[in-house]
């Protein structure tokens, strides 16, 4: 299903450049979320106004925490464009997604389930601690892989938490084991995700092309930064944080290319055999979740199955 | 690629508590890698099932020490030091029998505490919700909490036997036997979580590892109970809780996401690095009186800067942490037991030099 997330008739016309500022931040988005709220509502038959409003919600959320995100960081480009701060002024950018939540926020109370209101209003919470949290390690390469994941719980997990539940939700569906394992698929899918966004940094399954070594460059030290990280001496860490380039970060493994190669590509796959225990661990909830579903509810485990392919393995599904 | 095996059971299931407890009947070893709902009664745990050979164990003593927490014996041992130096000093050690006994009965009680606190810790789900600094024994499957929770009652059953004749010996035990009760069981109905776990509990620890405990030893002497002795006790419990006080602060985040009310959660981060080091400085002030009115004046005068200026770096980072999750917390709370070591130090070298000119520096 395709959504209508972004249209300039929900948002004041005679505001200066806010819809010039949305209809840049807008287009370029893949829609993943609003994608997984299809995913998760369709075998529920959720009325499709109603997919529509979680499905603009969850980008509306995203899109904010980007807009602040991107100013907070001081990233200079945005799905390839120039960042919404710093082509329209950071008091902009601060405008614009302060008012995509309020929108959220208002959008949701006209569909009159306060449940779904609530929920919506600690996810926003969570991400903004998140936020808060990950600037307050900005410049610390000692952190720990468990110390990030608490922030990605928070930051990233959050969004997929809600795909999941919100449909459940506004649907008026309470069961609380139900939304017990639906919210712990949804941290597990954002870490998942988070990880594999991490590895992009280091260049591996970058397909799409993101800047190498962005991360680490900008001062934070990634997931797969921490776990290859751990247990190295403080000159290898310095060593690391000044690399230039991939070719030379990999050197603090051996001062043989080939060599060096060889052990950051078992690096990388002993945290992908970290990460395979994950997908394992999601794939048990997966079956607890069948219990749980009748009819043609139980459609959403065909949907949910291969979510952890494309999200970490960054790979089409098997057929 | 191994696959992995997860079992999930809610709190309801009889067989929760069987799992926490690693009682399984296939012999495999159920590790918890998840907690929904900590502490209500919809509590769901999803167990890893471990082979036997699948856990990764550690030498014998590293697991004897991770399990009975060796490095904290120092709380219970320099205390005895000093009772065993002063009264030296003082001419009244009365019954080194019954001191000898408490300080085994002591070791024993101790080690089955620690045990206990981690059984304890496991089944509440408190060691899963903090990050973990170092390896904790039940959670890395080294034993399960079952087997621990019996070696503690073993190794607190035998501190039993050995202080019963010190109860025959020095009735005046009974007293402080009778306080610590009453602490315990204040504590406990007033607790949620375990005794570090908020304002009261923290108190009763500063009360049992501080003048309850140099009281102990003073009567198990024979020597009775003194000002000195109680006013060393207070010195030493507001140590220790300086240390509880930094622990809780490193795990402020996750504790207060869990809803566990402590001093430091309910500071919040800013204040509680304030309070940090306020409760140091008071701490110096503590150690300076507690020098002036019973130890020598060139203890008083040189211990006091010698501590002041081990301190600075402490201080000094505690005033510039800057995020509540990152590897500063660890750097905190080295730099905490270092600043600890080196007053437990000047302690050590101090009574040592009292025993040197009590026996005029001959042997």
């Amino acid at each position: 299903m395709d959504y209508k997330i972004y249209s300039p008739q929900d948002f004041p016309a005679y505001l200066p450049k806010l819809n010039l500022l949305y209809d840049d931040l807008f287009s370029g988005g893949k829609g993943f979320r609003s994608q997984l709220i299809g995913l998760v509502s369709e075998p529920l038959s959720l009325a499709t106004s109603a997919q529509n409003l979680l499905g603009q919600t969850i980008e509306f959320i995203h899109n904010a925490s980007l807009l602040h995100d991107d100013l907070v960081d001081r990233s200079q480009l945005r799905r390839g464009k120039k960042a919404a701060w710093a082509k329209y002024t950071p008091e902009y950018a601060v405008l614009a997604g302060d008012y995509l939540l309020a929108r959220v926020m208002v959008n949701l109370s006209s569909h009159g389930n306060i449940k779904l209101v609530q929920y919506t209003s600690e996810i926003i919470s969570d991400l903004l601690e998140g936020e808060w949290l990950q600037d307050s390690i900005v410049g610390d390469f000692f952190v720990t892989m468990e110390q990030l994941d608490r922030v990605h719980f928070l930051k990233t997990a959050s969004l997929f938490k809600w795909c999941l539940r919100a449909p459940f939700i506004a649907q008026e569906k309470y069961d609380v084991n139900l939304h017990q394992i639906l919210n712990e698929m949804g941290s597990i899918l954002g870490q998942l995700f988070q990880r594999s966004d991490d590895l992009l940094d280091f260049d591996i399954r970058n397909q799409e092309g993101k800047a190498v070594l962005g991360d680490l460059k900008s001062g934070y030290l990634n997931s797969f930064g921490a776990f290859i990280t751990n247990q190295m001496s403080r000159a290898q860490i310095d060593q690391m944080i000044k690399a230039h380039d991939l070719t030379e970060m990999k050197l603090i493994f051996s001062n043989d290319p080939a060599q060096a190669e060889q052990l950051f590509l078992k690096k990388v796959s002993d945290f992908d055999q970290l990460n395979t225990k994950l997908i394992e661990l999601y794939e048990h909830h997966l079956t607890t979740l069948e219990q749980m579903l009748k009819g043609k509810e139980k459609d959403l485990i065909k949907n949910l199955a291969p979510l952890t392919e494309i999200l970490y393995w960054r790979r089409k599904p098997k057929a | 690629m191994r696959s992995h095996r997860f079992i999930s059971v809610k709190k309801a299931d009889p067989l929760f508590s069987q799992y926490l407890l690693g009682k399984t009947a296939d012999g495999l070893r159920p590790i918890p890698v998840e907690t929904f709902n900590l502490g209500s009664p919809e509590e769901t745990v999803t167990f890893e099932m471990l082979e036997q050979k699948e856990i990764q164990r550690p030498s014998v003593f590293e697991f004897v020490s991770r399990l009975i927490k060796l490095p904290t014996f120092l709380l219970i041992l320099m205390p005895l030091f000093f009772v065993f130096t002063k009264n030296f000093v003082d001419d009244r050690f009365r019954d080194p029998f019954c001191i000898v006994l408490a300080a085994f009965a002591m070791l024993f009680l101790f080690a089955g505490l620690n045990i206990r606190n981690d059984v304890v810790d496991h089944l509440s789900g408190f060691d899963r919700v903090n990050i973990a600094f170092t390896a904790k024994p039940i959670m890395s499957g080294w034993v399960t909490a079952w087997k621990a929770a019996h070696i503690s009652w073993i190794l607190i059953g035998i501190s039993f036997l050995i202080s019963l004749p010190i109860f025959i010996l020095q009735i005046e035990l009974f007293r402080i036997l009778v306080v610590v009760i009453v602490l315990l069981v204040v504590s406990q109905f007033f607790e949620k979580n375990s005794y570090k776990q908020n304002w009261l509990g923290e108190w009763t620890l500063f009360l049992l590892l501080g003048p309850a405990l140099v009281s102990g030893y003073q009567v198990s002497l024979g020597a009775g109970i003194d000002t000195e002795g109680l006013a060393f006790g207070v010195l030493w419990g507001f140590a220790c809780l300086f240390l509880i006080h930094v622990n809780n602060f490193s795990h402020m985040l996750t504790s207060s996401q869990a809803q566990i009310k402590n001093t430091m959660t309910k500071m919040g981060f800013d204040k509680a690095k304030k309070f940090l080091i306020a409760w140091w400085t008071t701490y110096f002030v503590l150690w300076f009186l507690f020098h002036w009115f019973y130890g020598g004046m060139f203890w008083t005068l040189f211990g006091t800067a010698l501590l002041v200026f081990w301190s600075l770096p402490l201080f000094l980072k505690v005033a510039k942490i800057q995020s509540p999750i990152g590897s500063s917390l660890k750097e905190i709370r080295r730099e905490s037991l270092k600043t600890f070591l080196m007053m437990v130090a000047i302690l050590v070298v101090e009574n040592l030099w009292y025993i040197g000119v009590k026996l005029d520096w001959t042997l």
